[in-house]
């Protein structure tokens, strides 16, 4: 664990740190449901709707406010260090990854836009997919940050290989579409920049994971993790060649 | 994996410095009291060591057998072997006077001698060494010098000492103690009757005389030790508790009640 | 207003108002006494007190009396002034946590309120009869066994002050002196007693005060003389004594010049204090 268990002489610093902690909590879990509200826009392709989510963003951008405020707070005032300097130290960084989950949730919302004009030609299962594998990503790293539980985030930081290869075949799949159909070229572009999104999602929940590392033990998570987005691997896609 | 806290301090305080101070197993009685348990420990050549710990853990004490200024008291005993450069200083054929030479103190109070600021530099050097006057001269500029005081003082020597403010008394103890070229300067609590700014004063000279001297300073102020050393070390009840890079204490303590000390959760 | 301020209030008024009435009183007498002596002395002083010896009685003055007292108090002074300073130091500095110098403490204790006759009566028999003995009576009281006596007044309390005034300098101040390598002598003599002078000197001039006054010590051992001498050995006038015994006279011409005489010791008196004020202000910066 992270520090002691034992509380601080000054009862108001626990506070503080335990608020802290919620805060972000409820941060992250607001950025998770809009990303599955985007997802529920996509399938539904219901524009006001997206509307609403995109807009709903900026709740997510006023808790990061709240919570850099509180560091630098906590930082001047309190003046944390060891254990509480790394709590603090990873809240703000947490907070800033948080916040980019809640663009990308974003991002997919409005994107859904363009897409529901379009005609439905194209399957959009595999962003669901996809979008369900990042959720469970970011609620599980966040119960790790919750429960201070190192190993817990090392597992969500190696399990990020699955939404990779996940996010690499429906990108071979949906390059399968265009080939066939020009007329899809649009709606599967989008779809391609919504996936991608959706795979940077899961990229923050490795961040997130490292700084609950961090927060633990004091150390940097390093070693080697797969990556499993070949995307941008130099080698060409095969096209025609839809992962099963 | 790999340290970070070792990696990035490797170049302030290098594993390679040889230590200048041995503490062998020391242990510390009075009036049969046991204050201090089998320390050991090996204080750097030319780094500043800190020594921090709630009162009482015998942190003032393990200072003070350093330069053996406990044994002006009665009914105090010290066991064990404190090397310095290689020979026991608690052996009893070890020169008291050498060792007060190669050892420097600055005490908690500020408390320069009823003298003036001249002769406060000067008495010691007088007592120790036959110089003449113009090289007395030299060497007290130097000392005030060193001590950042001579700026301020050098349009008042003459005058008494006691009409000097807390910090820049202070700094005249600092200049006093170097004026004997010291190898080890020991501060006992040096700032904690001084106000913030002289306190970053005093805190700038430790690290400018570092370059120069061994030094050991016992700090309540756990931000001062974090500010100016480059290894703590941590005592509870008369134990070394854990000693390491101040950078990795601060930021990572190999201990809990370590940790539990520095983040403010003594119960 | 609550009932408890209300109470605390007149506790107040109350308390204020009884040390004022019981200080009021003290100074009362104080300046009644004052009053007195300097109604009745400043009358009686002329140019003849200070030029006439005591021998022409109501036609003469007191020069000899106010010389035998200066010889006498500055003869006590050298006597005890060192040898009270060297003990006090002797208590703080090398006995201050020792049985020996707890008992030594003690002792000096008893000196300090031992009655002044006592010590009168003390000086009569190892100094006055042995003297008188060796010489065959040619010389017996003398102004030298007179300042011994008044050395045992003010001894006891130089010793106390100096005690005391060393037990004021900081322990640390000790310490960095040490840890600087210089010898317990040289810190004692060149520190401390620097450290603790102004108030080792009150103690002195504190003894000197009280030492002046005194009238029993000088009874069985200076005696007393009419006429002027400046010779240790010879029985000496003083001025206490010279005061004492023109107030048993019927005459009261002579009266007078008692009163005289008490007015010129409690200047005396008075210049000293004011004296050891100024050099305590003087010295402001010292150690809190």
């Amino acid at each position: 664990m992270s520090g002691s268990s034992k509380e601080h002489i000054i009862k108001s610093y626990d506070d503080e740190l335990i608020r802290l902690t919620g805060e972000l909590v409820r941060m992250g879990e607001l950025a998770v449901s809009q990303l599955e509200a985007a997802i529920d826009v996509v399938d539904r392709r219901d524009e006001r709707a997206a509307q609403h989510v995109v807009h709903n963003d900026d709740a997510i951008d006023q808790l990061e406010q709240e919570i850099s405020h509180d560091v630098v707070r906590l930082l001047a005032l309190r003046a944390p260090i060891a254990g509480d300097l790394r709590n603090v130290f990873a809240a703000l960084r947490i907070a800033a990854d948080i916040e980019r989950i809640g663009d990308y949730a974003a991002n997919v919302a409005k994107r859904s836009i363009p897409l529901s004009m379009a005609a439905p030609l194209t399957p959009t299962g595999g962003l669901a997919y996809l979008a369900k594998l990042a959720a469970e990503e970011v609620r599980e790293v966040l119960r790790a940050y919750r429960d201070r539980d190192a190993e817990r985030a090392y597992k969500v930081w190696q399990d990020d290989v699955e939404l990779d290869e996940a996010y690499t075949g429906y990108f071979r799949e949906l390059l399968t579409y265009m080939m066939e159909d020009p007329r899809v070229i649009t709606p599967c572009t989008h779809l391609l920049f919504m996936a991608k999104n959706i795979e940077r999602i899961g990229d923050h929940a490795t961040n997130i994971a490292e700084n609950v590392w961090f927060q633990v033990k004091g150390e940097p998570l390093t070693g080697q993790r797969d990556k499993r987005d070949l995307t941008s691997s130099p080698e060409p896609v095969k096209l025609g060649n839809r992962p099963e | 994996m790999n340290d970070l806290a070792a990696a990035t301090a490797a170049p302030l305080t290098g594993a390679a410095t040889p230590p200048k101070i041995k503490v062998r197993d020391v242990h510390f009685y009075y009036n049969g009291y046991h204050a201090l348990k089998g320390i050991d420990m090996d204080i750097p050549e030319k780094q500043v060591t800190a020594i921090i710990g709630p009162s009482g853990c015998g942190k003032s004490t393990l200072l003070r057998i350093f330069n053996r200024i406990y044994a002006i008291y009665p009914k105090l005993e010290a066991k064990g072997s404190i090397e310095l450069d290689g020979e026991n200083i608690l052996d009893k054929d070890y020169s008291m006077n050498r060792l007060r030479t190669k050892v420097g103190m600055v005490f908690q109070k500020p408390v320069p001698f009823p003298m003036t600021i001249h002769e406060n530099v000067a008495y010691g050097i007088r007592h120790h060494e036959k110089l003449s006057r113009a090289d007395l001269e030299i060497r007290v500029e130097q000392a005030l010098r060193s001590a950042a005081l001579w700026d301020e003082v050098k349009d008042k020597l003459k005058q008494s000492a006691l009409g000097l403010s807390g910090g820049q008394q202070q700094r005249l103890c600092i200049a006093r103690g170097i004026a004997l070229r010291p190898e080890v300067l020991l501060l006992d609590e040096p700032t904690s009757a001084l106000d913030p700014i002289a306190t970053g004063r005093i805190e700038q000279l430790v690290e400018e005389l570092k370059h120069e001297y061994t030094i050991v300073i016992v700090t309540h102020n756990m931000q001062q030790a974090a500010r100016c050393s480059d290894r703590t070390a941590f005592m509870y009840l008369g134990e070394l508790i854990e000693f390491d890079n101040t950078e990795k204490i601060f930021t990572k303590p190999g201990k809990k009640q370590t940790e539990d000390y520095i983040t403010g959760r003594f119960g | 207003m609550s009932v408890i301020y209300v109470r605390r209030h007149i506790t107040n008024i109350v308390a204020l108002a009884l040390s004022g009435v019981a200080t009021l009183i003290g100074l009362i007498f104080l300046v009644w006494i004052l009053w007195i002596t300097a109604e009745n002395g400043f009358s009686a002083i002329s140019g003849s007190l200070f030029t006439k010896i005591t021998a022409y009685a109501d036609q003469g003055g007191l020069s000899n009396a106010i010389a035998g007292s200066l010889i006498m108090d500055l003869m006590a002074l050298l006597i005890c002034a060192p040898i009270g300073v060297l003990a006090g130091t002797y208590l703080a500095e090398y006995a201050s946590s020792t049985k020996l110098g707890a008992s030594i403490r003690f002792l000096n204790d008893i000196l300090l309120s031992a009655p002044s006759i006592v010590l009168g009566l003390f000086v009569y028999v190892i100094i006055v009869l042995p003297m008188s003995n060796l010489t065959n009576g040619a010389i017996s009281f003398s102004g030298f066994a007179g300042s011994v006596a008044l050395a045992l007044i003010g001894l006891p309390v130089i010793v106390r002050t100096t005690d005391e005034m060393l037990q004021l300098v900081p322990g640390t101040l000790r310490e960095a002196a040490l840890s600087l390598g210089i010898p317990q002598w040289k810190l004692t003599m060149q520190v401390l007693m620097r450290a603790a002078f102004s108030g080792i000197l009150t103690g002195i001039l504190l003894a000197l005060a009280r030492l002046a006054g005194e009238t029993a010590p000088l009874l069985f051992t200076a005696f007393g003389n009419n006429f002027m001498t400046l010779h240790p050995l010879d029985k000496m006038a003083s001025m206490p004594v010279t005061i004492y015994q023109y107030t048993n006279d019927p005459n009261p011409a002579l009266h007078a010049i008692a009163w005289a005489g008490a007015l010129l010791i409690t200047l005396f008196v008075l210049a000293l204090s004011l004296l050891t004020r100024i050099m305590f202000s003087r010295k402001k910066v010292s150690y809190e």
